[in-house]
């Protein structure tokens, strides 16, 4: 494996915020990616950043070994879908459709007619008048068409029902199996995709907390619910993440347990359930930042 | 990872040369319509009424001392000044809108920049292409048989003035008018209601400054006779002055703008 995209100590500052803060990690080759956290927590920020719409005020950004911005031969390979993308005044989808292959080398356009009609887009209406699902389904099928070795999505499915966004995951999932590339995906619906991400990276006030193969960070937390004194007597001496009492029972996430705790949860006629990605990360990005800090 | 590999994702080679500046222009016509047809039949439209009205009242004068003076009259026409301000409008247009969205298709600052100002010439050419063919047309028809004037008007040269002094009149206005919208737009893109204060403040500061400047050194006959000695085609020449001022000034500030969407 190799890497895509390389950040050391990237910062962003606006007059009144730190929209990213002293960010380092490394993005991998054909792997997708999760990029999580809260409203405002940098995400579309570090985005732009990568794709050079954004200017760093400290650290390095390496995409394809170079700097991204104003390089053509970098951004040329990278497909960027946000939600809230402008169009044209008089652009119908027609055009935005017509118009994508001039500037993405790998685009699809089989594809993206297969696309067009899985997403039912009226191809000859004012976008101005499209709905909030429809807007978002012509950037889902720019993102997915351009086969753009480097694929940001982000927040890509705002008012896209349930079966749009089936369809996403699985003709994501369908192409990226028969043409690999790197995906970059930023949403609140962690749940829904947690199954499609191989890697996850959470951030939160502008630094990266979370930084995991996702397999690993789905195992990392168990929930242990059982009497009070029960679950007490189990937890004492662990770091925990999460608790929840209602009068004598009582629920605690804790980090991993090995084979042997588990059978001595059992034994105790405790329940253990694992935690699911979302709430993971709901529980990771509500501590406060300085507890967060003595934490880790 | 490894540094040795990492180095090889970095030696990939691009799929192409990567720029970007012929499809922003292409990007620019997508929509040929509004681009090519919609100014033109607008302009139709003001022509006929216009055409109306010099009917109307060349038949309501009758001694000829008054026709001649009617024609007179009408050549301070501003019936196509329509047109150079859409001109404008799609200058500013082409930054508000096309900028945010070429940026989503990953063109880079400099390609925009490029193929947007490749546009503007092409635009200024072929418009100024045809209101030299009208302005023709109304010479040879004697003002479409009724003394009309809109495309000769005297600040395009008056009805003596030779092709080619028409075109390159209409096309330098073109460009002019392109490039100074797409330079405010490029100021609100970057600083937002700010910018636009400060540049409409500073410019009406500059004008005001000048017309002082003129009326106490009593230099307006000075200014008067210039524009006489210079006539339409010099003055729009040193026009090209401002036009490459914005040009260059607007990329400068495109550099660093990123596109907002809001």
């Amino acid at each position: 494996m190799s890497a895509v995209v390389e950040v050391r100590g990237l910062s962003k500052n606006y007059r009144t915020v730190t929209a990213v803060d002293e960010v380092s990690f490394t993005v991998e080759e054909n792997t997708i990616y999760g990029l999580l956290g809260r409203n405002g927590a940098g995400k579309t920020t570090l985005m732009q950043l990568l794709t050079g719409q954004e200017f760093a005020s400290s650290g390095e950004i390496r995409v394809f070994g170079e700097s991204p911005v104003e390089n053509a031969g970098v951004l040329e390979r990278t497909s960027f879908i946000k939600e809230s993308q402008k169009y044209p005044d008089d652009f119908q989808p027609k055009h935005v459709f017509a118009s994508a292959p001039w500037f993405f080398p790998d685009w699809d356009a089989g594809f993206a007619e297969r696309l067009i009609a899985d997403f039912r887009v009226p191809l000859k209406r004012r976008i101005k008048k499209l709905s909030r699902g429809q807007l978002s389904s012509i950037g889902v099928i720019v993102g997915l068409a351009s086969r753009a070795p480097l694929t940001f999505f982000d927040e890509p499915y705002l008012g896209l029902d349930a079966v749009a966004r089936q369809i996403f995951y699985d003709r994501l999932l369908e192409d990226y199996a028969e043409h690999p590339r790197t995906v970059i995906l930023s949403t609140h619906l962690i749940d829904e995709v947690s199954n499609l991400l191989e890697h996850v990276l959470v951030i939160d006030e502008g630094r990266i907390i979370v930084d995991q193969a996702a397999e690993e960070l789905r195992g990392s937390a168990t929930t242990i619910v059982g009497t009070r004194a029960g679950v007490d007597s189990f937890v004492a001496g662990r770091e925990v993440l999460h608790r929840d009492q209602i009068g004598g029972l009582a629920s605690v996430t804790v980090g991993r347990l090995d084979p042997l705790e588990r059978q001595e949860a059992a034994e105790l006629g405790l329940e253990l359930s694992p935690v699911s990605l979302q709430q993971l990360i709901v529980q990771k990005t509500n501590v406060p930042a300085k507890e967060f800090e003595v934490k880790s | 990872m490894t540094a040795v590999q990492t180095s090889t994702a970095a030696a990939r080679p691009a799929a192409g040369s990567g720029s970007r500046v012929i499809p922003v222009v292409r990007l620019h016509f997508v929509n040929r319509f509004s681009m090519l047809v919609l100014p033109w039949i607008i302009l139709g439209f003001i022509f006929l009424v216009n055409l109306a009205i010099w009917w109307i009242v060349m038949s309501a004068v009758s001694p000829d001392a008054d026709r001649a003076d009617v024609q007179e009259g009408l050549q301070w026409s501003g019936a196509s000044f329509y047109i150079f301000v859409y001109m404008m409008v799609l200058g500013v247009q082409a930054i508000a809108l096309t900028f945010p969205f070429a940026l989503g298709f990953s063109a880079t600052r400099r390609d925009f920049w490029l193929g947007t100002s490749l546009t503007f010439v092409l635009l200024s050419a072929i418009y100024a292409a045809g209101m030299t063919v009208l302005a023709l047309i109304e010479v040879a028809t004697g003002g479409w048989g009724l003394g009309g004037r809109m495309f000769t008007a005297l600040y395009f040269g008056g009805d003596a003035t030779p092709w080619f002094a028409r075109f390159f009149l209409f096309f330098a206005t073109f460009l002019f008018f392109f490039f100074v919208g797409a330079l405010a737009a490029v100021i609100y893109q970057r600083w937002r209601v700010n910018g636009m204060l400060i540049f409409f403040g500073a410019l009406t500061v500059a004008l005001v400054g000048g017309v002082a400047l003129i009326t106490f050194s009593e230099s307006w006959p000075a200014v008067g006779a210039w524009f006489v000695e210079t006539g339409a085609s010099g003055v729009v020449a040193w026009s090209l002055v401002p036009t490459g001022l914005a040009a260059l000034v607007g990329y400068a500030i495109l550099r660093r703008t990123t596109p907002k969407n809001t």
